[in-house]
């Protein structure tokens, strides 16, 4: 019989995709991968922020701080990027600070920091209940977002100008998105730590575009692709003894390679 | 009713002048080519008369300040603003503009994006790779993007800054066609081979240089005026040549 933590990590594995097919899949056409990675750190410095705020404060699931912080990382490079700024400089500067609050912030909570380096790594061999069902909510509201806006992001991304001059609000457009990256990231922290979560929000999106080159083959691609390697990671992880993620990430990047390799 | 008017627009960005005090009115329908040397504020020009930046000054298309008008306006904007990055077919390229209002494409959506597909001669490309397609035919389904809502004023930021000679001439025809019902505003280098379909001229360099026909407005006073060099100019009959080659240099 299955142990319910494998069970619960398939479950993850298949929402993880959900999220790679969307939020990476848009990463990739948006051209800003690089927010992503720089999301889970800020994501990273909120939890440390909200163990702290547990710690002296008032009792607050460190996960809903991380998620707050992360939106408000991406509100503020939403705005820098409305007020022209490039938005790879923009997510570099938050990326600073970010590291700067999480180190603060772990200094200050000492000997619980490890729970915050948990989010460094994840496991998805290790999640609650909790941690399904909050996973299971933020990605229908991912794939809710897209299934109802999905033309309007792809007319924003592909000549924002043009679809400003029809009439679209750009700029609330933009920010929706970079805010369902941001809890796209933040859901994906337990399972995969923050360090993987490019390894399967991008690379599966990215080796997908190469594979299958239209809008549409993406998005399925990006689905298999983390799928596939998420599914690998954690078989793998019984027969060699290591973490999931790690395989998982591996498994992906080989994807991609081979993309590289063709035509 | 003047298609489009603008009395005193000026357009700062950061404290940088890019456009002064720029009066003109823009009979509907006609067809009007903007020319002026790079960073004269063409571009900026149009992107104010699509609400798509804040100037002073007024503006007002068919009677209705830019950001009421969107509507009316069909627009091409300099290639450059495209990501390529978004692995789109031509056809989604075309319905986009139309069913990012709507949750569902519409039959009739299909058939004019068809129908406009095959006006500017890529019909045959219905389900290709945008990405994949040359820079000339990668403007011509952006023209016909910008027919999709039926506008009554089309804007076009340099769209033959990337065709071989054959498509601007059947393009130049179709403009020919569409400036009976529809205002025309297009930014241009070389306007030699328009100068039969264009009514009026304007020449902007952040002011506005001159605004009038062909022969009032083409000449040599005029050309070193915009462009700060001298530059042949030859009329023959009605029409002018801007001669901007070595053997006139
Ligand atoms: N968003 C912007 N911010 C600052 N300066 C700009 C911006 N857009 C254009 N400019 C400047 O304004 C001037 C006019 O630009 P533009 O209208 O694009 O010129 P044109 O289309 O005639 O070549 C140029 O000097 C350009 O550098
Ligand atoms: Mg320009």
């Amino acid at each position: 019989m299955l142990d319910i933590l494998v069970l619960r990590g398939i479950i993850a594995v298949f929402l993880i995709s959900a999220v790679s097919a969307t939020v990476g899949s848009f990463s990739i056409f948006r051209g800003s991968t690089f927010f992503v990675s720089g999301i889970a750190h800020g994501a990273l410095a909120g939890a440390a922020l909200g163990i702290f705020i547990a710690l002296t404060f008032f009792t607050v699931d460190y996960l809903v701080v991380a998620l707050l912080f992360a939106i408000l990382f991406a509100l503020a490079i939403g705005y820098a990027s409305h007020r022209n700024e490039n938005v790879d400089v923009a997510v570099g500067i938050m990326f600073a600070v970010s590291m700067s609050l999480a180190v603060l912030f772990l200094s200050m909570i000492r000997e619980y920091a490890s729970v915050a380096w948990g989010l460094i790594i994840g496991d998805i061999l290790l999640l609650s209940q909790a941690d399904i069902e909050i996973l299971v909510v933020s990605v229908t509201f991912i794939v809710l977002i897209f299934l109802i806006f999905f033309r309007k992001f792809l007319y924003v991304v592909f000549d924002s100008e043009s679809a400003e001059a029809s009439g679209l609000h750009v700029f609330r457009y933009e920010t929706l998105l970079f805010i369902l990256m941001a809890v796209g990231v933040v859901s994906l922290l337990k399972c995969v730590g923050a360090i993987l979560v490019y390894a399967l929000l991008i690379i599966p999106a990215a080796a997908a575009r190469r594979a299958f080159p239209t809008v549409e083959g993406t998005i399925a691609g990006a689905f298999i692709i983390a799928l596939v390697s998420g599914l690998f990671g954690i078989g793998m992880s019984f027969v060699v003894n290591v973490a999931p993620s790690s395989m998982a990430g591996l498994f992906a990047a080989g994807v991609y390679a081979l993309t590289l390799f063709r035509k | 009713m003047p298609a489009i008017s603008t009395e005193n627009l000026t357009v700062q960005y950061g404290d940088y002048y890019a456009l002064e005090n720029l009066s003109v009115e823009i009979e509907h329908p006609s067809l009007v080519v903007i020319m002026g040397p790079n960073g004269a504020g063409k571009t900026t020009f149009l992107k104010a008369l699509l609400g798509l930046i804040t100037y002073s000054g007024k503006i007002r298309i068919f009677n209705k300040p830019p950001q009421e008008a969107r509507e009316l306006i069909g627009y091409l904007p300099q290639r450059d603003t495209i990501n390529m990055n978004v692995p789109l077919r031509v056809k989604d390229v075309l319905l986009l503009p139309l069913t990012s209002r709507s949750l569902s494409i519409k039959k009739e959506y299909v058939s004019l994006a068809k129908q406009n597909l095959s006006r500017v001669g890529m019909a045959e490309h219905w389900n290709s790779k945008f990405g994949a397609l040359s820079g000339g035919q990668q403007q011509r389904v952006l023209f016909a993007r910008a027919l999709m809502t039926n506008p009554k004023i089309l804007i076009l930021d340099e769209p033959f800054s990337a065709t071989d000679v054959k498509t601007k001439m059947s393009l130049i025809n179709m403009l020919h066609q569409l400036k009976k019902e529809m205002t025309i505003l297009i930014v241009l280098h070389d306007i030699n081979p328009m100068v039969e379909c264009t009514d009026r001229v304007l020449l902007l360099n952040k002011k506005l240089i001159a605004y009038g026909q062909v022969s009032e407005v083409i000449n040599e006073e005029n050309m070193a005026k915009l462009y700060g060099t001298h530059i042949p100019v030859i009329q023959r009959g009605n029409v002018c040549y801007v001669m901007g080659g070595d053997r006139h240099a």
